[in-house]
């Protein structure tokens, strides 16, 4: 092993100690240290009622947003549809709001004086509370679960095992009990436990719509026991609510990549792919239906507020105005927009280059076994992880953006590298042994054979990371100080102050700036997909 | 007995490009009709039109005088009544090659007893009885053929649709299954049609070949009409090894005709529906058409030693021939040898 290898493991290794290890092993020795008193105080009335309306919020998101998206799946797999890339769009569009974003749209959208209830008079009863928030999870994660069962289809479920079921004499129905389903199952699984677990962790659509409702989840009550009380038992709380988030999250993943995607063995895909059946007509209007309520009225209604002069004024042309941007961008929010592109970059730079590195670690075994290791910051909550690395490093770097920075790191580095360490797998060793054959050296083959190839998934991988770290709010809104707010966090802020028409102009700016960052994800997903299968 | 499958003008496309352009074709009751041709060809394309995964953009298909698919109506797969082994095997990851083969059964409305019982005989008449608790991914290429066959069979269907069945499997376990296959279609008295590319697979197992070439049908025919009486230069190289001769014809019937070779004249089968008048004309000349001896100089450019045959190509005046000769090898690369030629066909 040269000592360029060495270097990079080390810094690996060091890295990881660093942002994930220290922090996570400083949280459990507070809490054990502290012996049974947190989870006494966890088990308070309090605490139990947030712990039992997470859990239930999370069961009723997964069920709801697993089988949206594996209806949606069917439709668009299975049959042809019209204008399918507008669908498509209109499907995935909201994995570019932020969840707090949409729910202040649905708030705007559905709520009291809303536009619905301008339009017809009718509000969604029950929006600020569980069942507001269940609804705009649910929505904001059926696109996660869509393309998790598509991708499971596509590599699971061969076209022919289907049609060998049609040609054996099983209808529709029935090849999609008997064959379908049972080979989706670990997919079906897996997307179930990732929706779980993100839904145990979020923050910001619990905070919008629960807390007017004195609605309280597990990452709520930390936030508030955290941000505006200093007893010693509301932070024995905050330890003990952390270490059962941790367990419950860590559980369900663990389950649930137990009956997760083995690996098969890579079949070719024989016969014909397209789907050639038509789809009917009642699923496609049922689908657009749900995105025009789900997706287009709340984000319309947050810019139809976002451009309304006053609040309670009807979005007519002669009220509409772009002055709330202006008003918008203050001597407060500009500065956390300044933060929050500087937290998105260097996350994004240090997560690839961490990714990257992995690159020269020797052999596919270690790699995976890196990336593993490296998703247990991705599996802890993030108010969990925020609490650890506020223990870790609160003495010296209280309020700073570098305290946040490692948070970030340690939360999005499995999401650069597991990108990375794919399409290394998917690099066959006789390209980079062609070029040792032929005369480059070590370096060189990485440079000239292995980068190029993964390059479009260094890219990728960054502005995935980039735009998780732009609309995170978890993390922040726990670290943060006086001047090292984000954007994400000056929204939240600004909407306990509850002016709608700012926090609206603010949350459509933040959304477009993702988009932004986005497009050129889109755009490369299709050639990375494409590599991907060639 | 109305054929059991019929195509007419059948036409296919994907999306905007059309991959079959009209294809007539009919399989009679119980015969067996391969399509040969090169991958790309149109030959699944074909296979699936007929299973009803693909739609006709144009024609009809009839399955035992009962019209399945129009443009504008088709009957669903499972109601066709025909089975298909697919190229890929196609075998179900979550099922067990007992549960596999009786999953067809099931369908028909056997009870899991009867069908199980069923499939058992099924699996031990393939020769894999003793592999019916095993998954696909603990079976070998030829193994889970095997039981891809045995659950075509048993849909008990009146038309089988073989998508190269062999394709991905070593040359001697191709030959052995391929006669199996053959075998047992006959035995279960189902029609069948074969996709393949390979061509000793068509000419031995056909009752009749069709040749397609770029999504249209260019010959169908028996084997040996295929063989001796090839459409065109293509259809000959695909058919077989084939040399092509310029000659000049100078005498002519029905199917003697007298060729000039070196000034010499030379008497020779000769049989083309084509080109009657004498002259010059491009002559095909498979290798068994060929032998060494006679009174026609060539030299040997290369040659190759096959066990029960010797291939040798000839360089002759009259161009380059491959010809056949039972028995090892009697003549060296560089050898001035003799030939002569018993048979031709004229392009």
């Amino acid at each position: 092993m040269g000592a360029g290898r060495v270097l990079a493991l080390l810094a690996i290794a060091a890295m990881f100690g660093v942002v994930i290890a220290w922090p996570l092993t400083r949280l459990a020795i507070e809490a054990l240290g502290s012996g049974t008193a947190p989870f006494i105080a966890a088990l308070g009335p309090e605490g139990v009622d947030a712990i039992r309306n997470s859990l239930l919020v999370a069961l009723a998101v997964t069920a709801l947003a697993v089988t949206g998206g594996f209806a949606l799946a069917l439709l668009t797999e299975h049959a042809r549809v019209p204008s399918r890339s507008f669908l498509l769009a209109g499907i995935l569009l909201p994995l570019l709001v932020p969840d707090f974003v949409s729910a202040l749209g649905w708030t705007r959208a559905f709520g009291p004086a809303g536009l619905i209830d301008r339009l017809t008079g009718v509000e969604l009863p029950g929006l600020y509370g569980p069942v507001g928030i269940v609804f705009v999870l649910a929505s904001g994660a059926v696109p996660l679960a869509y393309l998790l069962i598509v991708a499971g289809m596509r590599t699971r479920a061969e076209p022919d095992l289907e049609r060998a079921a049609r040609m054996s004499g099983a209808n529709g129905a029935t090849a999609l009990r008997t064959v379908t389903l049972p080979l989706l199952w670990p997919v079906i699984a897996a997307a179930g436990g990732l929706i779980f677990a993100t839904t145990m962790n979020t923050f910001g659509t619990p905070a919008v719509l629960g807390r007017p409702a004195g609605f309280a989840t597990m990452t709520t009550r930390i936030y508030s026991d955290l941000a505006f009380s200093s007893t010693d038992a509301a932070f024995e709380r905050v330890l003990g609510l952390a270490l059962l988030l941790v367990a419950v999250v860590v559980l369900v993943v663990v389950l649930t990549d137990r009956l997760g995607p083995r690996r098969t063995e890579r079949g070719s895909i024989a016969g014909p792919r397209a789907a050639t059946r038509p789809a009917g007509r009642l699923p496609i209007a049922l689908t657009w239906t749900f995105i025009l309520l789900t997706v287009v009225v709340p984000l319309l209604a947050l810019v139809l507020t976002a451009l309304t002069r006053a609040v309670g004024l009807p979005p007519l042309p002669e009220n509409l105005t772009f002055a709330n941007f202006g008003r918008a961008i203050d001597s407060r929010t500009m500065p956390a927009l300044v933060n929050s592109l500087l937290l998105a970059g260097g996350t994004a730079l240090a997560c690839v280059a961490l990714g990257a590195a992995v690159a020269i670690a020797p052999g596919q075994r270690w790699r995976r076994r890196g990336s593993g290791i490296v998703s247990l910051g991705f599996a802890v909550p993030g108010s969990v992880l925020a609490i650890g690395v506020l223990l870790a490093f609160g003495r010296s770097l209280r309020d700073s953006l570098l305290i946040i920075l490692i948070a970030y790191v340690a939360k999005l580095w499995a999401l650069a590298a597991r990108p990375i360490a794919a399409a290394l797998d998917r690099l066959s060793a006789s390209g980079v042994h062609a070029a040792r054959i032929h005369g480059a050296d070590g370096p060189t083959a990485l440079r000239t054979v292995t980068v190029p190839l993964i390059s479009p998934t260094l890219i990728a991988a960054g502005l995935l990371v980039f735009v998780f770290a732009l609309h995170e709010v978890t993390i922040s809104i726990l670290l943060y100080g006086p001047s090292s707010a984000t954007l994400a966090v000056a929204i939240l802020n600004v909407q306990q102050l509850g002016d709608p028409t700012v926090t609206t102009a603010l949350s459509v700016l933040l959304t477009l700036l993702v988009m932004l960052c986005a497009v050129p994800l889109f755009v490369l997903r299709r050639w990375w997909s494409a590599s991907l299968v060639g | 007995m109305s054929p059991a499958l019929a195509c007419r003008g059948l036409r296919v496309a994907y999306g905007a490009t059309e991959v079959l352009h009209g294809v007539d074709l009919t399989v009679e009751a119980g015969e067996s009709v391969v399509l040969l041709g090169p991958s790309g060809s149109g030959k699944s394309s074909l296979l699936y039109g007929v299973a009803g995964f693909l739609p006709p953009s144009d024609g009809e298909i009839w399955l035992e005088g009962r019209t399945v698919a129009t443009p504008r109506n088709q009957e669903p797969p499972e109601r066709r009544g025909v089975a298909m082994v697919f190229q890929h095997y196609a075998l179900w990851p979550h099922l067990s090659a007992l549960d596999t083969v009786a999953y067809p059964l099931r369908r028909s409305g056997r009870d899991r007893i009867t069908a199980r019982r069923r499939a058992a005989d099924l699996l031990d008449l393939m020769g894999v009885a003793a592999l019916a608790e095993r998954r696909p991914s603990e079976l070998s290429g030829g193994e889970q053929q095997r039981i891809g066959v045995a659950r075509a069979l048993a849909r008990e269907a009146r038309l089988l649709l073989l998508d190269e069945p062999t394709a991905h499997l070593d040359a001697p376990l191709r030959a052995a299954l391929v006669a199996e296959i053959a075998d047992q279609q006959r035995r279960s008295g189902a029609a069948a049609l074969w996709a393949t590319h390979d061509v000793t697979e068509a000419l031995a197992v056909a009752d009749r070949v069709g040749v397609l070439r770029e999504g249209r049908l260019v010959q169908v025919g028996l084997p040996a009409e295929l063989y001796e009486r090839p459409a065109d230069l293509w259809t000959a190289r695909l058919s077989g090894p084939a040399s092509l001769l310029a000659l000049d014809v100078v005498e002519r019937n029905d199917s003697q005709a007298v060729v000039v070779i070196e000034g010499r004249r030379h008497a020779m089968l000769l049989a083309s529906d084509a080109a009657s008048a004498p002259g010059s004309a491009k002559i095909l000349v498979r290798p068994d058409w060929a032998e060494l001896g006679g009174d026609l100089d060539a030299s040997v450019s290369a040659r190759w030693f096959r066990g029960p045959h010797t291939d040798y190509r000839l360089a002759t005046p009259v161009g380059e021939l491959e010809l056949r000769q039972l028995g090892p090898p009697t003549a060296s690369v560089g050898d001035a040898v003799r030939w002569r030629l018993k048979r031709g066909w004229a392009l």
